[in-house]
């Protein structure tokens, strides 16, 4: 399954063995300081250090791997056969303890040196017996004492047991019994060729403690790097505390487009990276309220991916989520958080919440948990990789887990290859129409854009050459998007009526122009719908709130929003989307792709989060059917549907500890989708960022009006800062023909292999039918030579085969 | 096979040059971590494009506690690492740490500073004395508590510190709230250089006025806000930074101490640091977490930052003890709680408003406006950029361009002077027309009036037919009668009690036309003297206040006339001040009209209609109600000053009763929703 695509494989690693010959070739030396918006040269080599299995039996062995099992720690080693490179689910760790008490007694006795240095185990300095039991187990477990959250895993000293059984040659059950609290869990394990899955149904977890538990982790130590470790001293025959090898390699979270946490040494402190996968319900949590304040809110995971690589191109893993995805948490606590030494990661899957359950107005209430946990089936894959991939398998990095999940979403359907035309790239073009401000009497409309104005600039953009362009129209609505319903489509002779709309966007149809109706279908306010039935309603059974008044002007007509419940937010997507799709072929929606909640009342939950992703998925088949769909930022559920991918992030949430950006997203989605970047009118066109724009491979985008956007300065769009097309008129054609130029040459290939062979330069390959080529984007201030071909300072280049 | 040819084709090289680009700017991709704010043409802090986005994090220094920074003129950042005891010199250019200031001397050293000469002076509070060290991190010099007999009883823990290019320091001291300790380079006290008022509440200042010497003295000491930080740029200015105020917390000081800025400087009340890069741009810190920018007159340019506890990202700090201006623009700032350096490069956007500002304060007003006009292409929205080209407009004499810009950008006094020239143009282009033209109608007028005369006065008879036919229509008959009244109020009041003058239902109407008419000049004044701009009123309270005024002075007088033996019945009252208002009514829309053709230097003419209107007004209903209850001049002022108290009751009830609704409702609720939730 995981090489049906040999052929292609093949002209992918001769493109990354010219890559990286490339990359070797003489070029002028100075430095370029990257940041964490870069991706830095690979890690060094780890050392490859000789590993004992004494204690482990050997379980199976295929093509590929070796798979070892350590019953008394609850730990898998899988040994790939060529290399011999190891890779533990735990630390292997003993229990200080033990340890400790072992030599004690030796050295009261009458024992030997060498006795002793043969018990004296190494163990941990800064874990204790709980973090040890973490280290090594392949299940933990976080439950509620009171409203504080405590920790037990399945190769605990005390607090649990567990026993693995055989159900077949490459499938077991580790079956755990958690003593306090009480909880009985079933853990299915299938051995594949090179991977991993773990099963845990949600039926099978049962216990008087089950209630209590607030999340299951998986294996929270695979793949960790650091440590401190006692080592005793053969000479003195004293435990001396030494640092423990740190592999170089990193992390891989999802965050934005993507993003390497490097292990590394931390001098300060930080807390811990936690991705919400798909974003956070905010019904289930803490307050009902939510309130956006003067930091930019971080971007959430639209995949539940994450992976560890160790080395260069020597040892990696990508692991996702099969099921329960929505309520999974990635989390890497990097070197130094919660005191310790180790940079960690795992996936969290939370089962409870400790919420504030307010009975007034006046903030009066109590922090409780759900009486019962969230019912849902676990289940998560781990694929190994070995190796830089010359051999044609994915290779042990960040593009290597690329490849496997994309492989992993193409099998499953999710996403779906398709033929991209060569030629120009697309650009993405929306329209701000018009929005709503508050006036004498009521609302009062502001209109920067009307139908004859689109018109007028896509003409004019058509005749400066772009044609391969799709459009956006926002605000089309009287009184503006925020104050209209989202089922409706009421038009404002202001902008243009009905039918003007009717004649713009078939007349651009014919000219090969697609242009939309765009439509939030999911933030409410109260001057646009009563929450009655319609808005969410939080955990505590109040309805949710989300207040943006610091990030709006004061006045406008209101800055409290909710979201409308997952029915009616399918209900209306799908209204919407019949209305205005018939006189249109596409329909873009903004906030509904990646914003997803549950919804409550006092007697539970009335749709959780896997009915709501079932909702979203049915009502946008559908659409999909006949339309084409432009979603902002959709989540992994919607990929299948997604025909355009926008406001694609180029960056990340930049952590601190967080220490290289990567097109991940980016490189997993092409070839399926047609992907846009972030408007450029937004810092978003200088030279770097359209350097970027090409490395990350994405289609350029921008926002425009035919008013200065001055105009929409007391409305909820005012964050609009400049949007007037008479001064982007030249920047659109100069950006468009930058990323097209390069671009446009790769239309069609597909993305094979990314390589930084030094700070500031990237080498993006890319195969099609035995051909190849080579993007070289240089972001460094100096020219860059490679086997004879000069790429200026701040330029792209590309090199291709035939 | 086509592929396995050993020969590299070049198909295509585009070697994308990207010269032609309009933005030569070298800033990274938008990966601002906090939003950047600006004042809006309401003095509002508003949204704005990135002015600064976070560059590089510096994590690997091992820094514990670290309190100040400074750069010298090498651009080399000094840290006083305080918690390790040392100060740190680093490279900003390489990254690399040029040398670390260690010495046995050095207890806690909480604030640098370097000379041009390239002395360190270290301010360090536990060992109680200023480190002075040179370019080699030699001690040269330890300046401890100085000796003048006026400085015995001061605390002396040096915290931060500035040096002048004359060898004056400037010192902040723990717990010393007399001001900025100035001393001489060879640390004598030179005295106390600037000091800080105490802000007294307005109870204090109560007590200050009412209390005996005695009662003061037992009084809870009050002491002045306390300076957090000095600087001194490189023209010897010195500059201060004070926690607890959001009033002038930032001060630029003259040579004698005193406040350079004219006007108010608003700030966080808990900042850190000031500090002045070679722009004169002045950047303050707070610690919780924003570093704000001013130009160098104090006005505030950017605010960015934000105060995070549990999320580490770049830009965001947990305290904000310091931050430094390298030579290039960049700020540097340091986490106190977590120990890194964090570095801020400022945006295009940024660059282009500072240096929009700067030349016009060159006096470089084209060059000038071409920056602002690219700053506006960047943020159509920014105030300072709409103000800097109207203020080129303005210089350049194109009064009308920069009209729409002054608008934009709220600047009604500017607006205002561009406008009396664009009015002067106009009126000496059509002045002499306009006169022309109602010298014109006036002959004709009399013209036909002859004419008319000659052929029997027919047309004079018919207009006086149809005005006399128009005064009697019953409705509009009283609102001449009404306009009547102001000019003889005794005879018309006496008539409205005497022979049932007027109706209610005209009174009404005329109520309904002072409503709109109040509306009118409290909405669509001309820009000038349209103060608070619609989006911004509270319009349900100008309605409900309005009426719910007027229906409580004519119930309440009713009310108070009924029982002081007032002869006016109810809806006599509810006529006087509706017959009375008509001059308040036409002054009003004077003014609404008149305001489109005024500039600033007329507005006491606005002011005198107005006054006039209102003072006319408040005289005709005085004399109403006089006349109607027929009461002697005592009388009256008493039953209005017994009408304004029972108004000021029955508010005051309203409100009471408000509340109390309020809490029962919430206590009703409560309960509903607690039965709800644990009985069903």
């Amino acid at each position: 399954m995981f090489f049906r695509r040999m052929r292609r494989n093949k002209v992918m690693m001769a493109a990354l063995s010219l890559a990286v010959a490339l990359g070797t070739a003489s070029m002028q030396a100075q430095a370029y300081v990257p940041t964490n918006r870069d991706t830095k040269v690979a890690p060094e080599k780890a050392e490859q250090t000789e590993e004992s299995f004494a204690e482990y039996d050997l379980l199976l062995e295929t093509n590929t791997v070796k798979y070892y099992w350590r019953e008394d720690r609850d730990i898998f080693a899988i040994v790939d056969k060529q290399t011999g490179t190891c890779i533990r689910t735990g630390a292997d760790l003993p229990f200080p303890g033990d340890v400790k008490d072992a030599v004690k007694a030796l050295q009261k006795g009458d024992a030997s040196p060498e006795e002793i240095l043969a018990a004296a185990e190494s163990y941990p300095d800064d874990l204790n017996s709980t973090y040890v039991g973490i280290a090594n187990s392949l299940i933990t477990v976080e439950y509620y004492d009171s409203d504080k959250i405590k920790y037990i895993s399945s190769a605990s000293e005390e607090d649990a047991e567990s026993t693995l059984r055989k159900i077949s040659e490459e499938k077991y059950c580790l079956e755990i019994r958690f003593r306090k609290p009480e909880v009985l869990m079933n853990v299915y394990i299938t051995l594949g060729e090179d991977r991993i899955d773990y099963f845990i149904p949600c039926e099978e977890m049962t216990g008087s403690g089950l209630n209590r538990l607030a999340a299951v982790e998986i294996t929270p130590f695979l793949g960790a790097s650091g440590g401190r470790m006692n080592v005793m001293n053969p000479d003195t025959l004293e435990w001396e505390t030494v640092d423990a090898y740190r592999v170089p390699g990193y992390v891989l979270v999802p965050d934005g487009s993507g993003s390497l946490i490097r292990f590394t040494r931390n001098t300060s402190v930080f807390n811990a990276y936690e991705g919400d996968v798909y974003g956070r319900d905010y019904a289930t949590e803490t307050n009902y309220s939510y309130a956006y304040y003067d930091d930019v809110p971080v971007k959430d995971p639209v995949m539940p991916v994450f992976g560890i690589a160790h080395g260069n191109g020597q040892m990696a893993f990508a692991a996702w989520a099969n099921e329960g995805a929505e309520y999974m948490d990635i989390i890497v606590n990097p070197d130094g958080t919660r005191s310790t030494s180790y940079t960690w990661a795992y996936p969290r899957f939370e089962l409870n919440v400790n919420y504030y359950q307010l009975y007034d107005e006046q903030g009066s209430g109590f922090f409780t948990q759900m009486e019962e946990i969230f019912h849902y089936d676990i289940d998560m894959t781990y694929a190994f990789l070995f190796g830089d991939g010359s051999d044609g398998t994915p290779s042990a990095d960040y593009v290597g887990m690329a490849r496997v999940y994309r492989e992993y979403l193409l099998d499953r359907g999710e996403l779906e290859l398709r033929e991209t035309p060569e030629g120009d790239i697309p650009i993405r073009l929306d329209f701000i129409m018009g929005d709503a401000k508050s006036g004498i009497v009521g609302n009062t409309q502001v209109v920067t854009t009307r139908t004859e104005d689109v018109e007028e600039i896509l003409s004019r953009v058509m005749e400066q050459g772009i044609t391969n362009i799709n459009a956006g129209l926002m605000g089309w609505q009287k009184n503006g998007e925020s104050l209209s319903r989202p089922d409706k489509l009421h038009f404002t002779g202001a902008i243009g009526s009905r039918r003007d709309f009717e004649k713009l966007i078939g007349a651009f149809a014919e000219r090969g122009v697609d242009i939309s109706l765009s439509r939030d279908t999911v933030t409410v306010n109260k001057k646009m719908v009563t929450y009655n039935n319609t808005a969410v309603k939080c955990i505590s059974n109040w309805y949710l709130s989300i207040d943006k008044r610091a990030i709006l002007p004061e006045h406008v007509p209101t800055a409290l929003f909710s979201y409308g419940t997952p029915e009616k937010t399918a209900s209306w997507t799908g209204q919407f989307a019949q209305k205005a799709g018939a006189f249109s072929n596409s329909v873009t929606l903004t906030e509904m792709p990646h914003v997803l909640t549950s919804n409550w009342n006092r007697d539970g939950v009335v749709t959780g989060l896997t009915e709501a992703i079932e909702l979203y998925r049915e009502t946008l088949e559908e659409i999909g059917q006949e339309k084409t769909l432009n979603l902002e930022k959709p989540n992994m559920y919607l990929w299948k549907y997604t025909d355009r991918y926008l406001q694609a992030p180029v960056g990340s949430s930049q952590f601190i500890f967080e220490t290289d950006t990567v097109p991940f997203l980016e490189m997993v989605l092409h070839g399926t989708m047609e992907v846009y970047a972030p408007y450029a009118n937004f810092s978003f066109y200088t030279k770097d960022c359209i350097l970027r724009m090409i490395d990350y491979n994405v289609s350029p985008s921008f926002v425009l009006s035919k008013e200065p956007s001055y105009k929409l300065g007391d409305t909820f769009l005012a964050n609009y800062y400049s949007t007037e097309y008479t001064l982007y008129e030249g920047m659109i054609a100069d950006i468009y023909s930058q990323v097209n130029s390069v671009l446009s040459q790769v239309q069609g290939f597909e993305w094979t292999a990314r390589h930084v062979p030094e700070d500031g330069v990237v080498i993006n390959s890319y195969g099609k039918d035995g051909a190849y080529k080579y993007v070289i984007i240089n972001y460094t201030e100096h020219e860059v030579t490679y086997q004879g071909t000069t790429v200026m300072p701040e330029s792209a280049a590309v090199v291709g085969k035939e | 096979m086509k592929q396995n040819k050993m020969i590299y084709k070049i198909l295509c090289l585009s070697a994308v040059v990207f010269m032609a680009l309009r933005t030569p700017v070298q800033v990274s991709a938008s990966q601002a971590t906090s939003y950047t704010y600006a004042s809006d043409e309401d003095m509002n802090w508003e949204r704005t494009q990135d002015a600064y986005l976070p560059d590089k994090t510096v994590t690997g220094l091992g820094l514990s506690s670290p309190e100040d920074l400074f750069i010298d003129e090498d651009n080399m950042l000094y840290i006083a690492d305080t918690g390790n005891r040392r100060v740190i010199k680093y490279d900003i250019n390489s990254g690399q740490v040029e040398g670390i200031l260690e010495n046995s001397e050095m207890a806690g050293p909480r604030g640098v500073y370097v000379t041009r000469e390239g002395e360190i002076y270290v301010a360090d509070t536990a060992a109680k004395a200023v480190l002075v060290f040179d370019r080699d991190f030699n001690l040269i010099n330890k300046l401890t508590r100085p000796d003048a007999p006026i400085f015995a009883d001061t605390n002396y823990e040096p915290k931060r510190i500035a040096v002048d290019g004359g060898g004056n320091i400037y010192l902040i001291s723990e717990g010393v709230y007399n001001g900025v300790i100035q001393l001489a380079k060879t640390g004598e006290f030179l005295g106390y250089f600037a000091v800080n008022d105490a802000d007294l509440t307005f109870s204090q200042r109560l007590q200050q006025m009412i209390f005996t010497r005695e009662q003061l003295a037992n009084l809870v000491d009050i002491n002045p806000t306390v300076f957090a930080n000095v600087f001194v740029d490189r023209d010897g200015i010195v500059y201060t930074a004070t926690s607890g105020t959001n009033r002038n917390g930032m001060k630029k000081h003259s040579t004698n101490g005193g406040n350079m800025f004219k006007t108010d400087v608003w700030s966080y009340d808990n900042l850190t640091d000031v500090y002045v890069d070679h722009r004169g741009l002045i950047y303050t810190s707070s610690a919780s977490g924003y570093i704000d920018i001013y130009s160098k007159n104090g006005e505030e340019i950017f605010a960015i930052g934000s105060y995070v506890t549990t999320t580490d990202i770049v830009g965001l700090f947990t305290s904000l003890p310091s931050i430094a201006v390298d030579l290039d623009g960049n700020i540097w700032a340091v986490d106190g709680t977590k120990g890194y350096l964090q570095s801020f490069k400022p945006t295009e956007y940024a660059q282009m408003v500072y240096t929009a500002m700067d030349l016009y304060e060159s006096g470089l007003y084209e060059e000038a406006m071409e920056k602002w006009n690219e700053v506006l292409r960047l943020n159509q929205m920014s105030v300072l950029a709409h103000n800097g080209v109207g203020k080129a407009y303005l210089h350049a004499e194109d009064y009308e361009a920069s009209l729409e810009h002054f608008k934009v950008a709220n600047n009604k006094e500017y607006y205002s002077q561009s406008f009396w020239e664009v009015r002067n143009k106009w009126l000496q282009r059509w002045l002499g027309p306009i006169l022309g033209v109602v010298a014109a109608l006036l002959v004709i007028k009399k013209i036909v009036k002859i004419i008319d005369r000659k052929h029997g006065g027919e047309m004079e008879r018919t207009w006086r037919a149809l005005k006399e036919k128009a005064g009697g229509l019953p409705v509009w008959k009283d609102i001449l009668y009404a306009l009547r009244t102001p000019k003889r109020p005794m005879d018309s009041y006496y008539e409205i009690r005497r022979y049932r003058q007027g109706s209610v239902i005209s009174a009404a109407v005329i109520y309904m036309l002072l409503f709109v008419d109040f509306m009118a000049y409290k909405t669509v004044k001309g820009f000038i003297y349209q103060t608070v701009k619609v989006e911004n009123m509270d319009i349900g309270s100008i309605v409900l206040g309005f009426f719910a005024l007027l229906g409580l002075f004519i119930v309440c007088n009713y009310l108070v006339t009924s029982i002081n033996d007032g002869d006016g019945t109810f809806r006599q009252i509810f006529m006087i001040p509706a017959y009375g208002l008509m001059p308040a009514m036409i002054a009003m829309l004077t003014v609404t009209c008149v305001s489109y053709a005024l500039t600033y230097n007329e507005s006491f003419l606005l002011t005198l209609v107005l006054l006039i209107g209102v003072v006319w007004s408040v005289i005709t209903i005085f004399i109403g109600l006089q006349t109607v209850h027929d009461y002697t001049f005592g009388e009256t002022v008493k039953s209005i000053v017994l009408t304004v108290v029972f108004m000021i009751i029955i508010a005051v009830v309203g409100v009471i009763i408000s509340i109390m609704w309020n809490s029962l409702y919430t206590f009703l609720t409560s309960v509903g929703k607690e039965m709800i939730q644990n009985v069903f």
